[in-house]
């Protein structure tokens, strides 16, 4: 029984070391690890005693565990999902104004003050040099329309992925429903977004369509044949917000995090390190990195809010035109 | 008077002990399932309805989950029973240079995690792996290892060792004179094999079969790391529950339901049926190995040093991916860094120091609870103890992924609230692994002669005090190796945890899930050596220093 005694010892010991941490604030997470650790860390910097649990999923996935425990509420902070989504679960949200927000423009907050965006997604062409084979590497949408294409890039089913459906919607608004079957007869679709830059990176595709934070991990990473193309005919943009969730039980933790995470050294350190563009208007993205400045692109504007208002319809032109290939 | 059976179930300990051990199966095995079977069948307005299996039964999508799922379970029981056969044919009879290898074989594939053995073969044959970058470097483009091909492989190279254990089993209980007999009245060796041997084995290459196909049918691991285009049954159960938390469970326990009838034919045609036909021995003399020579001897070593190899590959590829340098999800492979090691153990310690705690909450409560559960069944026979023993041999019909569900869905509100606390981890630990522990625990107790306790009785000791002071010690080597299996078992599961987890309470094998599923295999590799490090060390302790034979009881 010595052990036994012994291994009660050692459990006690964990349990109370893990309770000593009094602060804790539960965050619901889309992001990546590295995303989240920062943050945790960037929290940590400015209250040390905080202590950050994360639970990560899809954000729809998320959306519906925080409505199922609306009740109860399990997480206290949301971070972060497509605002076109988030505007659809406004009543999930505790308002609250960050003294932060000012340094954000007024495109990227949401309604009553329920969310706010921290970052802005970029659409890109990533290309795996190595796998082009002779093939000319694609400049903008149009190229991927062409016959040579057929089967050689690919895309997220959009009924899977909140930033996959902005790059579906945005095909059809700036080429129509012939573009969209254009490029659906081409594609080949997965069913996840981490699906499209695993197998290009991978060199399973010469090309995918996904968003610049994912895809330029890889040239950060130092995998040279991997390059970032943002298209001649206008690119899209997505921003991705966080919020409070309503009732949360760490309130007064779940709003300094709130706070840090619209913070210039959070969102500097978040582009830096983890290649997420700022909301804030006062951060520079060229000269902290060699990502492009926003305004040296070329944009095709979205409304994200319409965009999801028309969702239905949008998932179902693009499965006919996936049935129609 | 009161009635005998009152006496006999009230009776201090044992009696009471039977009630307290049968109520709480009722509230943590029993009761979780039928609230699954139940809200199957139930409708939204709380009025009952088949739909959910009649949604099951007749769209495709489900149908074709569970047509792969069974077929995938066929195909990779046929290739473990192709692999698993001769390979113990010919650690039996034969001896050959290097042939004591094939005892780490059961320790590599039983103990290492499927989530390690599925994430190690992605770093060698994954789209960025090292044998695949090799390969196309000079030219070769493999074909990739997501799909069929990469889930039969791993499975047979991790499941064959069941059907290697129960065939070398057989095999070392079969009268070689039988043989003998047959060749003396003119059979062929050949034909001796087919006609004498292969019908008296079969049994026993049948059960483990069978065991097999349960394991595949409920493999969460390796179905959705290396299957994320094959719709299977236990993945799709799972997606379904993250998505639906909250809203009808209709379908989730529909699909749950069908996995445990899946299961439950084949467990009850394996009792049936099988375990009849097996072939009791009893002059069972093993004829000695022969001692092989020449190309034979070449082609057996051979034959048995790659299977090993292969099936150690995992073990090494984990530490390489872990030592490897990591930018992003980018792996640099050839550049030597501790990086990814020292970021899992300091900055992102929780889930180690999470899976330490639970297993080892898991293993002391589950050990306990087997020992104590087989001894009541065993030598404390009562009314109901038939009923515990059905009661303890009911997870083994449930999958880690139902497990959890169920779990979460009877816990979740009422009376006992668990969903969300770390006590459900442990609990689902402890379920899973009861029938083996009981089976376990109930071998050694039924070889333990009853007049022991009987002649300490009736000097004058308490049973309670007889049971600890000649019971116990007698059982020490095979509680002790129930209780390393217990830890070895609870630190490396996570169908059950992916299910059940939230903020605070992830385990390495989620850390791992997780990382892989975002491209990290640099720290999914640093957890995966850290949680390897843990399993083997109590393992080689009780091997090498504690002389346990971890395996001898099946």
């Amino acid at each position: 029984m010595k052990f036994a005694k012994k291994w009660s010892a050692v459990v006690a010991i964990a349990l109370a070391s893990m309770t000593a941490y009094a602060q804790n604030v539960v965050l619901y997470s889309s992001n990546n690890p590295e995303a989240i650790a920062n943050a945790a860390a960037l929290l940590k910097k400015k209250n040390p005693k905080a202590s950050v649990q994360n639970v990560t999923g899809g954000t729809g996935t998320l959306m519906k565990r925080i409505q199922a425990e609306s009740a109860n509420p399990g997480g206290d902070i949301f971070w972060s999902g497509g605002v076109g989504t988030l505007a659809a679960f406004t009543p999930l949200m505790e308002p609250y104004i960050s003294p932060e927000a000012k340094a954000i423009g007024a495109q990227f907050q949401g309604p009553k003050n329920s969310f706010i965006a921290t970052n802005v997604h970029v659409m890109v062409l990533m290309v795996n040099d190595k796998q082009l084979k002779g093939l000319a590497a694609p400049k903008t949408w149009s190229d991927l329309m062409k016959p040579e294409w057929k089967g050689k890039f690919v895309i997220t089913d959009p009924a899977r992925s909140g930033t996959a459906f902005i790059q579906v919607y945005g095909l059809l608004k700036q080429f129509g429903r012939e573009g969209l079957e254009k490029v659906a007869r081409n594609a080949v679709v997965v069913q996840s977004s981490g699906a499209v830059f695993k197998s290009v990176a991978a060199g399973e595709y010469p090309a995918g369509i996904t968003i610049e934070s994912s895809a330029y991990e890889f040239v950060a990473g130092g995998q040279k044949e991997i390059k970032l193309i943002y298209p001649t005919e206008g690119t899209y943009l997505g921003a991705e917000g966080m919020f409070i969730v309503k009732g949360a039980k760490n309130m007064p933790l779940a709003k300094e995090f709130y706070d840090v995470l619209l913070s210039k050294q959070a969102q500097e350190t978040l582009l830096i390190e983890n290649f997420r563009r700022p909301t804030r208007s006062d951060i520079a993205v060229s000269k902290l990195t060699s990502l492009p400045d926003l305004n040296s692109l070329k944009l095709f504007p979205l409304n994200l809010q319409v965009a999801t208002e028309e969702y239905e319809q949008v998932i179902a032109l693009w499965n006919l035109a996936i049935a129609k290939r | 008077m009161k009635p005998r059976i009152f006496n006999q179930l009230f009776f201090w300990p044992w009696g009471i002990l039977s009630v307290l051990c049968l109520a709480v199966l009722a509230v943590f095995v029993v009761y979780p399932i039928g609230v699954i079977t139940l809200s199957s069948l139930r409708t939204p307005d709380g009025g009952f309805s088949l739909s959910g299996f009649v949604t099951v039964l007749t769209d495709s999508k489900y149908l074709q989950a569970i047509f792969n799922t069974l077929l995938l379970s066929a195909l990779v029981t046929t290739c473990t029973v192709l692999l698993g056969v001769p390979f113990a044919y010919i650690v039996a009879r034969f001896d050959f240079p290097f042939k004591n290898w094939v005892a780490i074989l059961p320790i590599a594939t039983i103990i290492i995690p499927e989530v390690i053995v599925g994430q190690s073969w992605l770093l060698l044959l994954g789209n960025n792996g090292i044998l695949t970058n090799a390969l196309r470097s000079i030219g070769i483009d493999s074909p990739s290892f997501y799909g069929w091909g990469g889930l039969i492989f791993s499975m047979t190279l991790i499941y064959y060792t069941y059907i290697y254990l129960g065939m070398l089993a057989a095999l070392r209980g079969f009268d070689g004179q039988l043989e003998e007999a047959s060749m003396s009245l003119g059979a062929t060796p050949l034909m001796t094999q087919f006609k004498v041997m292969l019908p008296t084995v079969a049994p026993a290459i049948l059960v483990n079969a069978l065991v097999v196909f349960t394991l595949v049918v409920g493999n969460f691991a390796l179905s959705s790391m290396l299957g994320a285009q094959i719709p299977l049954l236990s993945v799709m159960t799972y997606s379904m529950f993250i998505s639906e938390m909250g809203s009808s469970p209709v379908l989730q326990s529909s699909l749950s339901v069908v996995s445990i009838a899946m299961v439950a034919v084949v467990l009850f045609v394996q009792k049936k049926w099988v375990e009849s036909k097996m072939v009791q021995m009893t002059q069972g003399r093993a004829p000695a190995p022969k001692r092989v020579r020449s190309w034979q001897s070449i082609m057996f070593t051979i034959f048995v040093v790659m299977v090993v190899a292969m099936s150690l590959m995992p073990l090494i590829a984990v530490f390489i991916g872990a030592l490897t340098e990591a930018r992003g999800p980018v792996m640099h492979w050839g550049q030597w860094s501790t990086r990814s090691l020292e970021r899992a153990l300091s900055f992102a310690p929780e889930p180690i120091i999470n899976s330490i705690i639970f297993a080892a909450c898991a293993t002391c409560i589950g050990t306990v609870f087997a020992v104590l559960v087989s001894y009541l069944v065993v030598k404390k026979k009562s009314p109901i103890s038939g009923w515990l023993d059905y009661a303890v041999v009911m997870p083994l019909t449930i999958s880690g992924t139902v497990l959890g569900i169920g779990l979460v869905q009877t816990f979740n509100s009422g009376y006992l609230v668990l969903t969300g606390t770390a006590f459900i981890m442990v609990l689902c630990y402890v379920v899973r692994r009861l029938p083996f522990g009981v089976r376990n625990a109930s071998s050694v107790l039924y070889n333990i002669p009853s007049s022991i306790e009987e002649a300490s009785i009736s000097l004058g000791v308490t049973p309670f005090k007889t049971f600890i002071k000649i019971i116990l010690p007698v059982m020490k080597s095979s509680i002790f190796s129930a209780a390393i299996l217990m830890w070895v078992t609870s630190i490396s599961e996570l169908s059950a945890s992916i299910v059940v987890y939230t903020g605070g309470l992830e385990t390495m094998p989620v850390a791992i899930f997780r990382q892989v599923d975002t491209g990290r295999l640099g720290l999914a590799s640093a957890y995966g050596s850290v949680l390897v490090t843990l399993i083997l060390v109590p393992v080689v302790f009780a091997v090498k220093f504690l002389k346990i034979n971890l395996f001898s009881v099946k």
